[in-house]
């Protein structure tokens, strides 16, 4: 039966997310902030609901989400990443005003948006966790708890807010006399970020790799997951590439980790799709770190090598349906990568372009290339949003046909008027390291040289700029 | 018959010319491109009459120094000093020769000491002759030159510049020549340096056979410009007079103020039993036949007035300075009156500032006299400040007469006497601190400067950090043709350019629709190597488009200046704001200094009054009619 779905977001996501619905044959229904009003997600939607002049603040507002869904006649609504994905006063209100949020319940989403439960949970699950404490008590007691800790643990240390998440509220603390300081700094940050005053301490893994597992969980108790990504490649917390599966030569510590996931996973009675995410060390020592309780940017590399439509199935498992296949059936085949092209200058710190008219827009296409994008020539990147354009994923039977498919694809790629991370991609697919596949979060710290490059290196590229400045000006500007 | 070539040891090479039977050619292709083409040959072009040039068996190849240096940065885009390597590439054998102004360097201006030096020795290494002049005849002036060049093992020669009138005789020639030799010592080879291609052939024989008979084993370059049309005629002289040695250029290219063409040199000598040694005539025509068809590329700078122009010898304006004399004429629309300038004034004002040489700096500060006594209407009433340090003494001392105290009590004021006691002679400059000027680029460029960058930054600061900004983001534009360079209107949509980059690797750019976006954007879109680019610009902010205020004319901003609107009266750019706001000036007070045509131009209040706002500031380049500052008038 046709049934309509609400999509609360915007950008990439909803038009991935608008495939499927429609794909589906459901409809889809469009909600935008006014500074979207040219986005590509409204025109690909079924249906397209106004919800305020935003910017961020609508797109934020349960209430009047509900209400665009209630008054176009919405069964249920998808959140996508960001935005109200996580906020379980979102899924509770969906829940309570009887409409299917697509994602876990809301109490999956307290809890394990709760650092300081989730460890709970997966601890007494017997979960291998980083070393951590509980909240810290407040006052001189906490600080002693805290100095304790870094006794038997060691520097380097993470001060995290409980509330915080997304690189958001936490601090690296090296000392004694900074723990000391910076305690009470966090707890009133915390308080005024996250209306919560709690903190709590993780060991630092030094340069770990970022292994994340994809899960799928039904009603009826089948959990599967559906093989690992690595997500070493980051700039301030925040992902660039994604690969899958993970690189780790270890097969065994592979397997280890995936059915842990599906223990956590269970161990938290999740329900539809989550990633459990790893950090690996050195000696391939496995830690838990978090359980995201909505689809990933990253879900595309997963979905390349599995075939398995993850957008499809969290859409199919909130209508309650049982998964359509078993463990069993999951195989995965090649290797996936997954760039951000982001509308930023990576020269200058990552600074976002926003407010720039992309005057060119062509993109690569060709076997085993998938785009996930919303913008087009003539878009003007609004300022006021993320600066993602478009996820450019190749998939590839070998690593190095991967690698090479993606070189050929962002050779091809032309986006004028923003900067955007493509030259710096263009550099990591030429480094030794990369190539490799020997990556891990410090990547980017120690290889400097992946941020020099030219908008274009080429002599005859610099050549043509002249070229095209006598033909432009009709003059030779340079030789008066 | 000897050859000459590239590292070759001095005395060698002096030996040879001493004992040569017959006389050898320098090939002055600077001269013939500053003289005839404003300076623009491109590099590209040198490098196509490379390998025959190389077999021609010149002398030398004059292809830096004079104004080059400046131009090679400012407008072809090339690094001076890649330039050289580049062509010793091309040319391992022929050896590479300069014209330096002395203290002027390659500039207009005195440097100091320790800038001349490091100057010298970085180009000494890839410059074998070294033909260094002083408009003066000055000798002081061209001693740390000397000396450099003869530490580095090099070539020097010094010139006397010659000119024409009754103090110009043999006698005083000859002794310059002996203050010269009394400084350098006897390896030297002497120019004589006619740079305005004056006198008959006569002259020319008696003054050559003159040093000669004073001086037997001194080897004579003659330099001379075909201006009149008879400079092989004063060449012959010069050889049938035993100079060793005599400048010519490419025919092809040859045609107005320049050098005159090589191959009739050597058809005439022939005739009269004198060889050109090492000469392979069958190289000179097809070095001319290889750069013939780029002479259309280089029409938009040649000559304004086509033709000889046999009244040289009474304006006596070096060929360097013609095609940028005719070309200011005609940007600043006084070409009718060229001849008064040149036939009255110019050889008025030569006589009354003392009939010195009519060469850079000289010619410059009596051409804009000139100009200014003609176009102002009231003689010497708006001195340069280049004319006031001349009769400052500050480039050297009158060498025949001192100019009448009229001029002076015009260009000094009335208490011109006192003033000279106070301001007069050459002044020394102090050293600058290489290592601060260093640090200074560094910061300017974002990178520690090489030797030759820091050299190329002491002469021209702000040109050369602009130079090489361009270079870093538009690469070794040397490669580029003259088409391309200086295609005019813009190319065909669907034209294919053809070029070689400087690793030699071939490319080709086809031209593709540049369509105008709605942010009013303009997308160029180009084939490159096949892959398509684009590029895109924003809309420019166009000149003489009927929207924009039209500049104002001359009365309009003479005008303007009664009412304390002071505007600039010419393009050119600021040197120095003279005056703070709030400050009280008188008529006739300085407000600011600014240079155009590398000449220093006082702007003066004509009015009393208070400035009230200062618009431009020192640095900034003024189209006519751009405000300089505002003064409130008091009746």
């Amino acid at each position: 039966m046709k049934k309509k779905i609400l999509v609360a977001n915007r950008g990439e996501i909803a038009i991935r997310l608008i495939r499927a619905i429609q794909e589906l044959e459901h409809e889809a229904v469009a909600v935008y902030e006014k500074p979207d009003q040219k986005s590509r997600h409204i025109r690909m939607a079924n249906e397209a609901v106004l919800l305020g002049d935003g910017p961020r603040c609508d797109y934020l507002n349960i209430d009047k989400v509900i209400k665009a869904a209630k008054r176009t006649g919405c069964c249920a609504i998808h959140p996508g990443y960001g935005f109200l994905a996580e906020n379980p006063f979102f899924a509770k209100a969906c829940e309570t005003q009887g409409l299917i949020f697509i994602g876990p319940t809301s109490q999956t989403i307290h809890d394990l948006g709760n650092k300081v439960i989730a460890r709970d949970i997966m601890a007494k699950a017997g979960i291998p966790m980083v070393p951590g404490t509980d909240n810290l008590p407040q006052g001189h007691e906490g600080v002693e708890t805290a100095l304790t800790f870094a006794k038997k643990h060691h520097y380097p240390i993470m001060l995290k807010a409980t509330s915080g998440g997304g690189g958001r509220g936490i601090r690296l603390i090296e000392s004694d006399a900074q723990m000391q300081a910076q305690i009470p700094v966090a707890r009133a940050e915390a308080l005024a970020a996250f209306n919560d005053d709690s903190v709590y301490l993780e060991k630092v893994i030094v340069n770990p790799k970022h292994v994340e597992v994809q899960i799928l969980a039904d009603q009826f108790g089948h959990t599967v997951h559906l093989g690992t990504r690595d997500c070493s490649i980051q700039r301030r917390n925040q992902k660039l590439i994604e690969i899958a599966p993970s690189m780790i030569k270890n097969k065994d510590l592979l397997d280890t980790i995936c059915k842990t996931a599906v223990k956590a996973a269970k161990a938290a009675n999740y329900l539809n799709a989550g990633t459990v995410e790893f950090l690996i060390d050195k000696d391939f020592n496995s830690y838990f770190m978090e359980i995201n309780t909505r689809v990933q940017v990253e879900h595309t590399v997963t979905e390349m090598i599995t075939g398995i439509d993850i957008v499809r199935n969290q859409i199919q498992l909130a209508f309650g349906n049982p998964l359509p296949f078993s463990q069993q059936d999951v195989q995965t085949r090649g290797h996936a990568i997954e760039v951000r092209i982001n509308a930023e200058d990576p020269k200058n710190d990552f600074m976002p372009e926003g407010g720039k008219k992309v005057s060119v827009y062509r993109s690569t296409g060709g076997f085993g290339v998938r785009l996930d994008g919303f913008v087009y020539q003539g878009y003007v990147i609004p300022e006021v949003y993320d600066s993602l354009l478009v996820k450019l994923t190749v998939h590839g039977f070998t690593w190095m046909e991967t690698v090479a498919r993606l070189h050929r694809c962002l050779a091809n790629f032309v986006i004028a008027g923003p900067k955007t991370t493509i030259p710096f991609y263009k550099n990591i697919v030429n480094d030794k390291d990369f190539i490799n596949g020997s990556f891990d979060t410090s990547y980017l710290e120690k290889h400097p040289h992946l941020f020099l490059y030219d908008e274009d290196t080429s002599e005859v590229g610099k050549l043509a700029r002249l070229i095209a400045e006598i033909h432009f000006k009709k003059r030779n500007p340079f030789a008066e | 018959m000897t050859r000459l070539f590239h590292n070759m040891p001095v005395p060698e090479v002096l030996r040879a010319l001493r004992q040569a039977k017959g006389y050898y050619i320098t090939n002055t292709a600077r001269d013939l491109s500053q003289s005839d083409f404003k300076n623009r040959i491109l590099l590209h072009t040198d490098l196509l009459a490379a390998d025959s040039r190389e077999k021609a068996g010149y002398f030398s190849l004059e292809i830096t120094g004079g104004a080059s240096v400046h131009v090679d940065i400012l407008r072809h885009q090339v690094n001076p000093f890649t330039k050289l390597k580049v062509l010793r590439e091309r040319m391992p054998q022929t050896m590479f020769q300069t014209l330096c102004r002395g203290v002027n360097l390659f500039g207009y201006r005195p440097y100091p000491q320790n800038v001349i030096r490091f100057t010298v020795r970085e180009f000494a290494k890839y410059v074998d002759v070294w033909r260094t002049f002083d408009f003066m005849n000055h000798i002081e002036n061209m001693r740390a030159v000397f000396e450099e060049v003869a530490k580095a093992g090099k070539i020097n020669e010094p010139c006397i510049c010659f000119s024409t009138g009754p103090e110009h005789t043999d006698a005083f020639y000859t002794d310059k020549v002996r203050e010269i030799i009394d400084v350098t010592g006897n390896d030297i080879i002497l120019c004589i340096k006619n740079h305005g291609g004056l006198g008959t052939p006569t002259r020319i024989g008696e003054l050559v056979d003159a040093i000669k008979q004073r001086f037997p084993d001194l080897p004579i370059h003659y330099h001379g410009h075909n201006t009149d049309g008879n400079d092989v005629g004063r060449i012959t002289a010069a050889v049938l007079n035993g100079a060793s040695i005599v400048d010519a250029a490419d025919f092809s290219f040859t045609g107005y103020y320049g050098p005159p063409p090589v191959l009739s040199v050597i058809q005439a000598l022939k005739e009269l039993g004198h060889t050109a040694i090492g000469i392979d005539e069958n190289a000179i025509i097809e070095t001319s036949d290889v750069i013939r068809d780029e002479r259309k590329y280089y029409e938009q700078f040649e000559s304004q007035i086509k033709g000889f122009q046999p009244t040289v010898q009474i304006h006596k304006l070096p060929g360097g300075a013609m095609g940028s004399s005719l070309e200011q004429a005609s940007k600043g629309n006084f070409l009718d009156r060229m001849p008064a300038i040149l036939h009255h004034e110019l050889p008025r004002v030569q006589k009354e500032l003392g009939n010195w040489w009519s060469v850079t700096p000289g010619s410059q500060i009596l051409w804009t006299t000139a100009v200014s006594n003609v176009i102002n209407g009231e003689r010497y009433g708006n001195p340069s400040g280049d004319l006031r340090n001349l009769l400052l003494g500050k480039y050297g001392p009158f060498p025949f007469y001192n100019p009448e105290i009229w001029i002076y009590e015009k260009v000094l004021g009335e208490n011109w006497q006192q003033v000279l006691k106070d301001e007069g002679g050459i002044e020394a400059i102090d050293d600058i601190d290489l290592a601060h000027e260093r640090f200074a680029l560094s910061e300017k460029i974002g990178a520690e400067p090489t030797d030759q960058q820091l050299v190329l930054y002491l002469q021209h600061p702000k040109d050369a950090v602009e130079f090489f900004k361009f270079e870093e983001q538009y690469g070794q534009v040397y490669v580029l043709p003259p088409s391309i360079f200086f295609r005019q209107g813009g190319f065909e949509v669907g034209q294919v350019l053809n070029f070689q980059d400087h690793n030699g690797k071939e490319h080709m750019i086809e031209i593709g629709p540049s369509p105008v976006i709605d942010t009013g954007e303009t997308n160029v879109y180009l084939n490159v190597d096949h892959h398509q680019s684009i590029f895109t610009f924003l809309p420019e902010a166009s000149s003489g488009n009927p929207g924009q205020a039209a500049i104002p004319t001359k009365e309009e901003i003479q005008d303007l200046a009664m009412t304390g609107d002071m505007r600039s009266p010419f393009a050119g750019n600021i040197v120095e704001i003279s005056v703070k706001e709030g400050q009280e000036i008188l008529a006739g007070d300085r407000i600011a200094i600014m240079e155009a045509m590398k000449m220093q131009t006082p702007i003066l209040s004509r009015t009393d009054g208070i400035v009230v706002m200062i618009s431009a500031r020192s640095g900034d380049s003024l189209r006519p009619g751009d405000r300089i500052l505002t003064i409130r008038v008091i009746e």
